[in-house]
């Protein structure tokens, strides 16, 4: 399905990676250069081959007689790409995004209203009753060793990710497909098909997913797959971009693919693209105002100015897909009663955190539906407002009193209101939101004690089905544009890791089953909206905001488009101002 | 003596192995767990069940213990989690950019801190000292990533943007983007532009401390009677300060570096995270965030071991610049 935790933030990234020992001579241009090449068996066959491929297309698909040609553009990240190319066993963001737009290629992706367009399937039938879906697939697309690619690579794709030994990441995309190789069905070179029953939104996995290639990775063992070189040291894909080479926690370098089909937009006009880990953010900063690197993906709100400020430097920004809140331990006395949590929403002023934490680069959030998505709709949500006095009130009608006037509440026997909220180290945001919560909420007589523990230890406090050792804690979620909150807040999965609130609600049981199932879209606004108002009502999390992506650009970096699909959107677009070159 | 040295490694191995027993339980021990890292919702139970089994983790501690001292016996330090390579070839990458950095820094920090010191002792409570008790004490009370940070706003960025030098430097990485393309020349220059900025960031700091040492000891030796002897004798200055006085203060200075050789190995995890140097430090943090559990340990016993080996290094370098001090 469709999640997974927010970890941009944090200062350190996900993973780390690496690459090589040997290196040997190639050409590229006239100069010869070096390129590292892996010490492994895999890489050292592998990556010949692409050189070979790549060389060999570059003769047949000289590059265009038009200035916008050429150059490198130089991207700054704070992570790095956990997992790579690896599609089977991936799931950073960017490491996706890489999969999805870089270097190799989904079957379908989406335009600029988010309605599913041709990619590396040219043609995609659904069957009338919603059984199954037939992709055609582009007979001009080749792997970057010169393979071309086929149906068996789709059906072997398929068949990794659906099977458990895999350990694919988001294995819920498949729940209502027909898993395994009885789910797939190779109808002829070019063209498969998927079985599946009919559910709601249920194209959207295959935008995400890149194809592997069968022909290299087909004989490793699925629980083998995350441990293979193919992922960080050498990948093959067919994408826009070939993969040169990585050095982990440096740099991942790739080089314009030359046979890129024209009709998707042919070859890409960067010479290179080049991917930089840099951990810190004022280095990223400095690095993007001195012109070492073209785009800053990741900006801090309190950079944002900066960037505005200089004369060539630009400031993108459009909403994420990530949303912060606070999730609620509602097996905990305190928060037992969805009125005390009501009246803790009603005593935070969201819009004013917003103001102060984003500085105004972000929304409120009321639910887990993002204002960009289909099924939000503001006018038909009722949604909780600042109103310390009504939050007073509340409390006092659920028995919370400050009885001994210490200026904390407590009930009849005496428990009084005291929360702790966890957050997780080095993190400044969600350190913010635990602190303004604490002086405001102190107002209505609810004491927060932020607490700040290590991510992982953090992990284990909360998804422990047996531990839950928190009452409340700062967080985030990353939502795919397939909305699922199964495991969130259904009742059925109380006991596994990700029911934090633990709160059971017969309305939210029924409208998570029924949205799983609605493929009508006009059916399912509907009920949509009905679940986010019964959201509200529940308060299991106290959402806080979606934030905005904040990406600094060099004014030299021309026709970079970037919105909620992604900052590597159109990366096989962008291309150096030839006068600044 | 040699007998010594024997005596010292015997004695180093129960100790090195105490080291990996206590890292193995600690590092193993602590709460959360590397597939937790992973989970997230759609993840079933099976797939974390696989995960576990495929990262060897489904066995109890005491198991997991006999095998990883057994394997690295064989000096087979495992798999990493993260990287999905080999422990010994991840760690093979990072070392050589940690020894640069770090060997920079020493260079820097000891040459300059052996001669500001001896300046400094030399022209005792001369205008010269005190200025430079003052520089150097500036520095030596400043956290190195402040620096770090101070270096990159006026080198890099205002020294290009806003004072428009023709000289400034690369806030990050340890080369350019198109450092293959460059010449021999033109490669030598890149790295080491790269180099300046976190070597002073660590160097500044470290001279400082060293220079104050190298005062004392100096100051020290110039009152003996054998400095004295060399005055007296009509020696001039230059030869009294360099070949008989510097000589001699510079003995404790070299048990210094034997304390510092470890530093050359672990990296420092602000200045690469700074300046986005893939080293040492940078890995076994990260790796430590991510429970990528057989780095931690590989690196952790990697570092005990370089401290256990500085230690008998710098005991033995005593008895190589001081014939009085014998070990039998």
């Amino acid at each position: 399905m469709d999640m997974k935790t927010l970890t941009e933030g944090r200062r350190m990234g996900r993973q780390l990676l690496f690459v090589g020992a040997l290196t040997a001579m190639a050409a590229c241009g006239s100069e010869p250069v070096q390129r590292p090449i892996p010490g492994v068996a895999f890489c050292q066959e592998v990556l010949p081959a692409v050189e070979a491929y790549v060389a060999q297309a570059r003769q047949a698909n000289p590059v265009p007689d038009d200035p916008r040609y050429g150059g490198t553009a130089v991207l700054g990240s704070i992570g790095e790409l956990a997992d790579g190319m690896n599609a089977a066993v991936s799931s950073d963001y960017s490491a996706t995004q890489h999969q999805q737009f870089v270097n190799l290629m989904t079957l379908i992706d989406y335009d600029e209203n988010l309605e599913p367009r041709p990619y590396l399937a040219e043609r995609v039938e659904i069957a009338e009753d919603n059984t199954s879906v037939t992709f055609h697939l582009r007979q001009d697309v080749f792997w970057h060793d010169g393979e071309q690619t086929t149906a068996d690579d789709v059906a072997f794709t398929y068949e990794v990710v659906t099977n458990p030994l895999t350990a694919f990441p988001n294995a819920a995309y498949w729940d209502r497909y027909v898993q395994g190789s009885e789910g797939v069905e190779i109808i002829d070179d070019f063209t498969v098909r998927i079985h599946m029953e009919p559910h709601a939104e249920f194209l959207d996995p295959f935008r995400s997913l890149g194809i592997l290639p069968e022909h290299l990775l087909g004989d490793v063992p699925p629980q083998e797959l995350k441990q293979h070189p193919f992922g960080t040291q050498c990948p093959v894909g067919n994408g826009p971009f070939v993969f040169y080479s990585h050095s982990a926690q440096d740099r991942w370098v790739f080089e314009a693919n030359p046979a890129f089909p024209e009709a998707l937009g042919g070859r890409p006009f960067l010479d290179r693209y080049i991917y930089r880990v840099i951990p810190e953010q004022t280095t990223l900063l400095t690095e993007l105002l001195t012109q070492n690197i073209d785009v800053y993906s990741g900006v801090a709100p309190d950079q944002a100015q900066r960037i505005l400020d200089d004369a060539n430097t630009e400031l993108v920004d459009f909403p994420s897909r990530q949303y912060v809140f606070v999730g609620w331990n509602a097996r905990r006395l305190q928060l037992a009663d969805p009125r005390v949590r009501r009246a803790i929403a009603m005593g935070t002023d969201r819009e004013r955190i917003v103001e102060a934490i984003l500085q105004g680069y972000g929304t409120v959030a009321h639910s887990s539906v993002p204002p960009f998505h289909w099924a939000f709709d503001e006018g038909r949500i009722e949604t909780i407002e600042y109103d310390p006095e009504e939050a007073a009130a509340l409390l006092e009608e659920a028995g919370w009193t400050d009885r001994d006037g210490d200026g904390v509440r407590e009930n009849a026997e005496g428990v009084s209101l005291s929360i702790s909220v966890k957050y997780n180290q080095g993190n400044q945001q969600r350190q913010d939101v635990a602190e303004i919560m604490q002086s405001q909420l102190a107002d209505i007589g609810v004491e927060v004690q932020p607490q700040v523990v290590e991510w992982a230890t953090l992990l284990q406090d909360i998804n422990t089905p047996e531990l839950r050792n928190f009452d409340g804690v700062v967080m985030g979620w990353v939502v795919e544009f397939k909305l699922d909150d199964m495991d969130l807040f259904h009742s059925d999965r109380i006991d596994q890791p990700f029911a934090w609130s633990g709160t059971e609600n017969p309305a939210i049981d029924r409208l998570l089953v029924e949205l799983g199932t609605a493929v009508d879209r006009n059916m399912a606004r509907e009920l949509w909206a009905e679940y986010q108002n019964v959201l509200i009502e529940e308060q299991p999390y106290l959402f806080f905001y979606f934030p905005s992506r904040l990406i600094g650009v060099s004014s030299r970096l021309e026709n970079v488009t970037m919105d909620q699909r992604g900052v590597w959107l159109s990366a096989r677009d962008w291309y150096i101002d030839p006068a600044s070159r | 003596m040699t007998q010594y040295v024997l005596r010292r490694l015997l004695g180093a191995i129960p100790l090195v192995l105490g080291i990996a027993t206590i890292i193995f339980f600690l590092v193993n021990l602590a709460p959360g767990d590397p597939t937790l890292l992973l989970l997230s919702p759609g993840v079933t139970d099976e797939v974390i069940q696989q995960m576990r089994e495929n990262f060897g983790l489904d066995q109890p501690v005491h198991i997991r213990y006999v095998k990883w001292i057994g394997a690295m016996l064989t000096g087979d330090f495992g798999y990493s989690f993260t990287h999905s390579r080999p422990v010994a070839d991840v760690l093979m990458d990072f070392l050589p950019n940690t020894l640069i950095l770090s060997a920079s820094a020493l260079l820097v920090a000891f040459l300059f801190g052996i001669v500001l010191g001896t300046i400094q002792a030399v022209r005792q409570y001369s205008a010269m000292d005190s200025s430079l008790s003052v520089v150097l004490l500036f520095f030596y009370s400043m956290p190195s990533f402040w620096l770090a940070l101070m270096l990159i706003l006026t080198m890099s960025l205002y020294a290009r943007n806003v004072w428009g030098l023709p000289i400034y430097f690369p806030a990050s990485g340890m080369m350019s983007t198109d450092y293959e393309f460059l010449s021999a020349g033109g490669k030598l220059v890149d790295r080491v532009k790269h180099l300046v900025l976190p070597t002073l960031s660590l160097a500044l700091v470290l001279m400082a401390g060293i220079a104050r040492y190298m005062r004392g000891s100096m100051l020290e030796v110039v009152r003996q009677d054998f400095v004295r002897t060399a005055h007296a004798k009509g020696l001039p200055e230059r030869t009294v300060v360099f070949k008989h006085a510097l000589r001699n203060a510079l003995l404790p200075i070299i048990t210094l570096v034997g304390l510092y050789i470890p530093f050359l190995f672990s990296g420092t995890v602000f200045i690469e995270t700074i300046f986005a140097w893939p080293g040492m430090g940078r890995l076994i943090v990260e790796a430590i965030f991510q429970r990528d559990y057989p780095v931690v340990m590989a690196g952790a016993f990697f570092f005990a071991t370089m401290v256990v080996v500085a230690n008998l290094v710098a005991d033995l370098l005593y008895a190589v610049v001081d014939p009085r001090i014998r070990y039998e």
